[in-house]
């Protein structure tokens, strides 16, 4: 477990953060980077998502708390974070994508760290702030949503080693991707059901018979 | 499983009952007692169940009244009523094409027109549809099946009949049936005719058409135009017309400006407000909506937007209006929120079958149904007065003294918006601004939370400014210190 959380992988991640381009690179040629950490940094950002949309002041925050659940929201970005990885590590795979999948894990989650910082340090400037400043607070978080999202840009394309033109292209194919399988997981399940149903009417047909 | 009862519990539980028992001295009407729910929408629009604002005090039946010793008969689809400056109430009995006039207790018959004196020849009405009585006394009838408005006195002799209104704007045949009637201070008349979705149409004192008012817009949307756009002639002229929605009760408040209701279908605005150009000047409320209901979802014949048959101005800017698909009665304050809802379709005391006209006859909310044949009329309870007095207190300008009333529909209705925010401003204005956050915050008013919250922040910041000043100096010197002892040692290496 230390391996994956040691001192030089944390600091490794704040490198990357602050040298993307470079970060990326020695992180696909010299495993510099750490799956472990990527997911914890993706269940950090889940949390402070849930803990901005809580906990941010009455002035900007317009959401009704009874509709905020935490560890719901914190499967979802799990899973978004699951398929996302899968189905560009599919589409790069049959493009000349050099990365592998824990190299996407990695890009990815560590693009999510300057957003969760963003969102907890907007979640207290908010307290601070009345009704005509709220830019600041809207601006902070659309910078730090911007940052990380170049982040996850930059990690896809070093990884990979692609041009950015191709880096575009593939990540539109893999939203292609995202909905096919999430369509054919839908199917599935409903499959599933399906044959759960005709075992399950067996099931009843037998205990009502005898 | 076993269920442990926590004896902490319980205790609460019988202070709670001896509390309510010991402090219910002011009777709250539990909403089971009644035919119907009292609600309100709250901030993220959710149902919020409320004491009940009006009860049921009684209903009115022709055939409970006499006149001259008779029995006058049961109201036939009377479809208006009208309170005149006297106190004396005129009931438009459509059905049986005549005027009931009762006292204002609408306890005795005063009087029954159905016949008055045109010119020599006696004459009546046919289906008169609405009714009013101006500044004056005169009687205007809405005399719709004989295509004419009847003016009249007190004692039934005619003034004058308008009808045939002349008008560029008119077709040839055109067929004027006035509905609905009402009368301003200069006695223009402003009259809902049938088919007629040009708007209102005025009339001036002398009879005379004057023009339309308050025409209602179509808003067609881009996806239709892009349709509309598309299709054929042929199939252009097949598909439904875009016609505004008629207007369907009107009532006129004492500057001048009419208040007239129609049926939304988008269930948005069903009152309008009209300024004497005819421009709407409805203020809507937070959720920019005036049109009844909120939550109208569904696909069964009791869902779907509120339709609103009338509109009484029952001053200091506060007005109700009819709901004929669920029967119930919404009442606005000045700026558009909701103050109260109550009402409800049945057959018991205090429901309608077809409610058509809604009056205030002295603080009691009074509605006719046409089917039955009644008047309804409900009474303020103390919940209701409250939150009448506290909003006229503010619609006059006197927010402080509204305090007082504002905290005692609290004790009634704990989250009340109005009441919050109401409390909030005082303390406010007041300058206790940790209260007022506190207060303004639990009424969802955004805008007033932040102004108390800057001047809170800014008493802060002043009070703590020689602590934040000489912080930030102390600060300051010690980088610059550090920083030379930094330099230094560094030189000092050097030297080494």
């Amino acid at each position: 477990m230390s391996k994956y959380f040691s001192k030089e992988k944390w600091k490794y991640m704040f490198y990357t953060i602050s040298h993307p381009m470079d970060g990326y690179y020695w992180i696909r040629h010299k495993d510099r980077g750490s799956v472990p950490l990527a997911i914890l940094m993706v269940i950090i950002f889940s949390i402070c998502f849930t803990a901005n949309r809580l906990l941010a002041s009455f002035v900007v925050n317009d959401l009704d708390p009874r509709g905020v659940d935490s560890l719901f929201e914190l499967l979802g970005v799990l899973a978004f974070y699951l398929l996302i990885c899968v189905s560009n590590w599919s589409i790069t795979c049959l493009m000349n994508g050099e990365g592998r999948l824990k190299d996407i894990a990695i890009a990815i989650g560590y693009g999510t760290v300057p957003i969760s910082v963003v969102l907890v340090a907007a979640t207290i400037v908010s307290q601070f702030i009345a009704d005509d400043e709220q830019a600041f607070y809207t601006l902070l978080i659309v910078v730090g949503i911007a940052y990380g999202l170049i982040m996850m840009l930059m990690g896809i394309m070093q990884v990979h080693n692609y041009t950015l033109g191709k880096t575009l292209i593939t990540l539109f194919l893999t939203f292609v991707a995202m909905l096919i399988i999430v369509f054919l997981l839908l199917l599935l399940s409903n499959l599933l059901g399906m044959v759960y149903n005709f075992f399950y009417s067996i099931y009843t047909e037998i205990i009502f018979r005898t | 499983m076993k269920r442990f009862i926590q004896p902490k519990k319980i205790i609460s539980l019988c202070l709670a009952v001896l509390m309510l028992v010991l402090l219910g001295g002011e009777s709250v009407y539990a909403s089971s007692t009644l035919p119907y729910d009292t609600y309100n929408y709250d901030y993220r629009e959710y149902i919020h169940l409320t004491p009940a604002a009006y009860i049921p005090a009684g209903t009115i039946k022709g055939e409970d009244l006499t006149y001259n010793g008779e029995s006058i008969g049961r109201f036939v689809t009377p479809q208006d009523l009208c309170e005149a400056e006297d106190g004396n109430i005129y009931i438009a009995d459509t059905g049986n094409n005549r005027i009931v006039v009762l006292n204002n207790k609408m306890t005795e018959v005063v009087n029954i027109i159905t016949t008055f004196d045109n010119n020599g020849t006696e004459d009546n009405f046919k289906q008169p549809y609405g009714v009013c009585v101006s500044e004056a006394g005169q009687i205007y009838i809405a005399d719709s099946q004989h295509n004419r408005i009847v003016v009249l006195e007190k004692d039934g002799t005619l003034v004058k009949i308008v009808e045939n209104p002349q008008s560029e704007s008119l077709e040839d045949n055109y067929v004027f049936v006035p509905l609905k009637i009402a009368v301003d201070y200069a006695d223009r008349m402003y009259v809902i005719a049938q088919n007629m979705f040009e708007g209102i149409m005025v009339f001036e004192s002398d009879g005379t058409f004057a023009s339309f008012f308050g025409t209602i817009e179509v808003e067609i949307s881009l996806w239709e135009k892009f349709w509309k756009r598309l299709a054929t002639k042929e199939e252009r002229a097949k598909q439904q017309l875009f016609i505004p929605t008629e207007f369907t009760g009107i009532d006129i408040d004492p500057d001048g400006f009419v208040y007239a209701s129609n049926i939304d279908p988008n269930g948005v605005q069903g009152v309008r407000r009209l300024n004497p150009k005819g421009e709407d000047v409805i203020k809507k409320g937070e959720n920019g909506n005036v049109g009844g209901d909120l939550q109208i979802d569904g696909s069964t014949d009791y869902a779907g937007p509120s339709q609103f048959v009338d509109v009484v101005y029952r001053g200091n800017g506060i007005y109700s209006c009819l709901d004929r698909k669920r029967g119930r009665i919404f009442t606005y304050d000045h700026e558009g929120n909701l103050l109260y809802i109550f009402g409800g379709l049945g057959t018991q005391l205090g429901t309608f079958s077809l409610p058509v006209a809604v009056e205030d006859i002295g603080g009691r909310l009074v509605v006719l149904d046409a089917t039955k044949g009644e008047i309804i009329s409900f009474a303020e309870t103390e919940y209701g007065r409250l939150i009448n007095e506290a909003v006229s207190l503010r619609y006059e300008g006197d927010e402080t003294q509204a305090v007082e009333l504002w905290q005692r529909v609290l004790e009634l209705d704990e989250n009340n918006e109005l009441a919050n925010t109401g409390i909030g401003k005082a303390y406010l204005t007041a300058g206790d601004y940790v209260n007022a956050m506190k207060y303004l915050e639990l009424g969802m008013n955004r805008d007033y939370y932040s102004i108390a919250y800057r001047r809170y922040r800014n008493a802060k910041l002043i009070d703590n400014a020689s602590y934040l000043l000489t912080g930030a100096a102390v600060l300051i010197a010690a980088w610059l210190i550090f920083k030379q002892i930094k330099k230094k040692k560094k030189g000092g290496a050097q030297d080494e």
